[in-house]
């Protein structure tokens, strides 16, 4: 996570879009659980709502969006994994609870990176993340 | 239109619209002959803030959309529940900002 300077000095307003573009993912992924698709859901359409917006404000979206996608796969896996062991014939085996104490780590990492993220962003800081940033910065159009 | 009745406008209204639109009006009411000072008066201007607290209590009927008036969202939101309510949260952050633009519209229409 790096704090840049954006190509140009955001508004207040867009400040406050992008800033509750995490704040929303962040709320979606709490209502949402154990259910991990309910996020991305959210996100996804957050970020229609503002196709029309500010390019600072998709650009923070998109992160946002990208974001949530990585935690989807993490947690999906990790629902079926629960699922096959409460409803199926699976057992709870130690690469289970291993896989279960990474994603929960990762929840929490992700979970206090979005709060710093969005408190940074409505503070007027560009906040680029490894990886999200690069892609949101490719597939973004200004 | 004088600029005394326009700075007045503005700053009674300032609420209502995104602080981005306020030079942009400023301009189109200063452009503006006085027979249209009314017919701004008589604007119904919904407030972002209650709207937020519509959202939150009725999000899920879609009440806080066919209130700002988007009665086709209102109703896809009504028949889904409020999206299951994931568009309920989603609409808890969007629809102040939703309200600002409608409430700019209406001004635009009016200035032409």
């Amino acid at each position: 996570m790096a704090v840049k300077e954006f190509i140009y000095k955001p508004d207040d307003h867009e400040l406050e879009k992008a800033a509750n573009s995490y704040l929303m993912s962040m709320i979606a992924l709490m209502a949402g659980l154990p259910l991990p698709i309910i996020n991305l859901i959210a996100t996804f359409i957050f970020f229609l709502g503002n196709r029309k917006g500010t390019y600072f404000v998709r650009w923070h979206c998109c992160q946002a969006l990208f974001s949530q996608a990585t935690i989807v796969f993490v947690n999906s896996f990790c629902f079926y994994r629960t699922m096959s062991i409460i409803f199926g014939s699976a057992k709870v085996t130690n690469s289970y609870i291993a896989y279960l104490i990474t994603v929960i780590v990762f929840n929490i990492i992700e979970f206090i990176i979005t709060i710093q993220a969005a408190v940074y962003i409505r503070k007027g800081k560009h906040i680029e993340w490894w990886f999200f940033g690069t892609l949101a910065q490719l597939i973004c159009k200004k | 239109m004088e600029s005394q009745k326009v700075d007045l406008f503005l700053m009674t209204h300032s609420k209502y619209f995104e602080s981005y639109q306020i030079p942009i009006i400023r301009e189109q009411l200063l452009l503006a002959d006085d027979s249209k000072f009314i017919a701004l008066q008589t604007i119904n201007f919904k407030e972002p803030v209650m709207m937020l607290v519509v959202s939150l209590l009725g999000g899920h009927f879609g009440i806080d959309r066919f209130i700002i008036g988007d009665v086709g969202l209102g109703v896809a939101k009504l028949l889904t529940c409020g999206g299951v309510g994931i568009w309920t949260i989603v609409d808890w952050f969007l629809i102040m900002g939703r309200t600002r633009e409608i409430n700019y519209e209406k001004v635009m229409m009016i200035l032409g």
